[in-house]
């Protein structure tokens, strides 16, 4: 038992090491590049020289915007200048909250994603950010001419309900990996042909569900529509529901290799992605304002590439850690896979708490600009 | 196992704190205010009131003034503005109008504005409103602190007249303090020193904008 209790520790302390090295890092990238050049009001982080500098150009950019905008209503050129200022102010200021780096980067530990996986989590979450942002100028502001106080309020509501849907996916994540965690610290006969015997058995359970949830869906589908397509549909999603509840077992090539579809990652986009920038939205009024609504739309989306190319830096970072860890612990024979499972189980845990915090107002995130 | 659970928790607990911490730390500034405030006291010393006046940058004002009828357009008159004037003051609320008030070393509260009303001039907005004290105190050293603690709007003073003593005894000295001059050169200063200090210093009084008035 103590062999097994000491296994478990080490496992824990490494998965534990390395979400904190995974945070830490996090924070000092954040601490780095974001523009508050006085750090928080509590925690001291040593910036100066040429991190100072630029703190001072991020805060310059974002207020270039504006006089860029002023600038292409007589001369076109200007532009070009307000795309590259824009491009600038998106890659600095992806290091503020609200673009979803703790969110992605636990996503990508918690569910074995590969790094091109990550880029393209990380890309399509801030295209979809934009997206949102020009959605919510051009319906509030363009067509109906709402008042700030009625945009902001679709701010704040749209706000909420990102933080319930990171709490709702972190929730999921914690129910798949929960199950995958306390599976692997079940076996706790050190030999590995028990252990394999178990999944298998697990296997052959799973295997039943998903026949039954097959069955189910197959008949939905022909109630739906009653069409041949509709039945092929629904299978094919059912089936990429099956390798994602699959991951509760132990891991092979197969899935390690972390095969595509777009479903899988789709709920990973969309909660990062619903809540835009306020930046973002102050930028397009502006513009809106200035009558050159499509400069400042044009201003959102290279915004966007530079939050997408930070965001894809860090969840980058992430995979790599989690490949580390991942190397570490299978050199440890047998404790391997509870270190991996407590790892996922812990990144999924943060996703949750994360999600909570923000929406109980324990954590500070980029507020609405209401005022 | 237990054991083990319990010190899953500890470390997620350290983890999330780290993140969190630095999820303070994140926040930049999206408006910027430039302010003039005033100090007002009753005849016998007491203090009674902040009189601010917050001019807001060009592209928040932009957007504050999104979707409001005009007679003119492009002008704003006080009354057509009287509406935001309202949803401002009470948005303020929530973040106690950014005002921090201490009468010898005691915190100071404010009750709800009154006389507020919004000025359009030069493509800006200047909101302008009267911060009672809840009760009015006499104090020898009042401070009085104008930031926004997780640093979404930045405030700087007005160059000329940033603070004014209305009604306050001769003998009163007044003493004005920013953050640094243009919230950036001195925190590059701050920085290289807080790193040679080993970071202990205290950067949350750092950019506040403080103001303290000794009366002997």
């Amino acid at each position: 038992m103590t062999l097994i209790a000491s296994r478990v520790m080490r496992g824990l302390a490494v998965s534990a090491a390395v979400l904190a090295a995974v945070a830490v890092l996090d924070g000092a990238v954040h601490a780095l590049l974001a523009q508050n050049p006085f750090g928080a009001p509590r925690t001291a982080e040593p910036q100066g020289g040429i991190f100072g500098w630029l703190l001072a150009k991020q805060s310059e950019f974002y207020r270039e915007i504006s006089q860029a905008i002023r600038a292409a209503k007589s001369d076109g050129s200007a532009v070009w200048t307000l795309l590259a200022i824009s491009f600038a102010y998106g890659i600095f200021h992806a290091a503020g909250p609200g673009h979803g780096k703790a969110v992605i980067s636990s996503y990508m530990v918690a569910n074995r994603e590969t790094a091109r996986r990550g880029i393209v989590l990380s890309f399509a979450s801030a295209l979809m950010q934009s997206l949102v942002a020009v959605a919510i100028v051009g319906i509030c502001a363009w067509l109906l001419n709402a008042t700030a106080k009625t945009m902001c309020g679709a701010e704040k509501a749209i706000e909420i309900a990102s933080y319930a849907l990171i709490a709702g996916f972190g929730a999921r994540l914690v129910w798949l990996k929960g199950g995958g965690f306390f599976r692997a610290l079940q076996p706790a006969r050190p030999a590995l042909a028990m252990a394999g015997a178990q999944q298998h058995d697990h296997d052959q359970h799973d295997h039943d569900h998903r026949g039954h949830g097959h069955d189910h869906h197959h008949r939905h589908a022909y109630d739906d529509d009653g069409h041949h397509h509709g039945h092929d549909h629904g299978h094919d999603a059912q089936h990429v529901h099956d390798e994602h509840c699959g991951h509760s077992h132990g891991p092979t090539p197969a899935e390690l290799a972390g095969p595509g579809g777009w479903r899988r990652g789709l709920s990973a986009i969309f909660t990062v992605g619903i809540r835009p920038c306020s930046g973002a939205i102050l930028v397009l009024v502006f513009a809106l304002a200035q009558g050159l609504f499509w400069a400042g739309v044009a201003a959102t989306f290279v915004m966007g590439l530079g939050t997408a190319i930070t965001v894809a830096a860090i969840a980058l970072v992430a995979v790599s850690a989690r490949g580390v860890a991942e190397r570490l612990s299978a050199a440890r024979d047998g404790g391997g896979m509870v270190i991996m499972r407590g790892l996922e189980f812990a990144a999924a845990s943060l996703v949750l708490l994360f999600g909570l915090g923000l929406l109980f107002g324990y954590v500070a995130a980029e507020r609405a600009t209401c005022l | 196992m237990w054991q083990s659970v319990k010190c899953l928790v500890a470390w997620l607990v350290l983890g999330v704190s780290v993140v969190l911490g630095t999820a303070a730390a994140e926040a930049h500034p999206h408006v910027w205010i430039v302010a003039k405030s005033e100090l007002i006291y009753a005849p016998d010393g007491t203090i009674t009131g902040v009189r601010h006046a917050w001019t807001f940058d060009d592209m928040f004002s932009t957007y504050a003034l999104q979707g409001i009828e005009t007679k003119v357009k492009g002008a704003y008159s006080r009354d057509e503005l009287a509406p935001l004037a309202q949803t401002n003051v009470e948005s303020l609320k929530e973040y106690a109008y950014f005002t921090f008030a201490k009468g010898d070393g005691k915190k100071q509260k404010f009750t709800e504005p009154v006389d507020y009303f919004l000025e359009y001039k030069d493509s800006a907005l200047t909101l302008h409103f009267t911060l009672p004290v809840k009760t009015p105190f006499k104090a020898r050293q009042l401070s009085l602190e104008v930031f926004d603690p997780t640093y979404f709007i930045d405030f700087q003073f007005a160059e000329k007249e940033p603070v004014k003593l209305v009604g306050a005894a001769a003998e009163c000295k007044m003493q004005f303090e920013r953050p640094n001059s243009d919230g950036t050169a001195a925190a590059q200063k701050l920085g290289e020193q807080n790193f040679l200090d080993g970071g202990n210093g205290n950067f949350g009084m750092m950019f506040a904008n403080k103001i303290t008035v000794d009366c002997p």
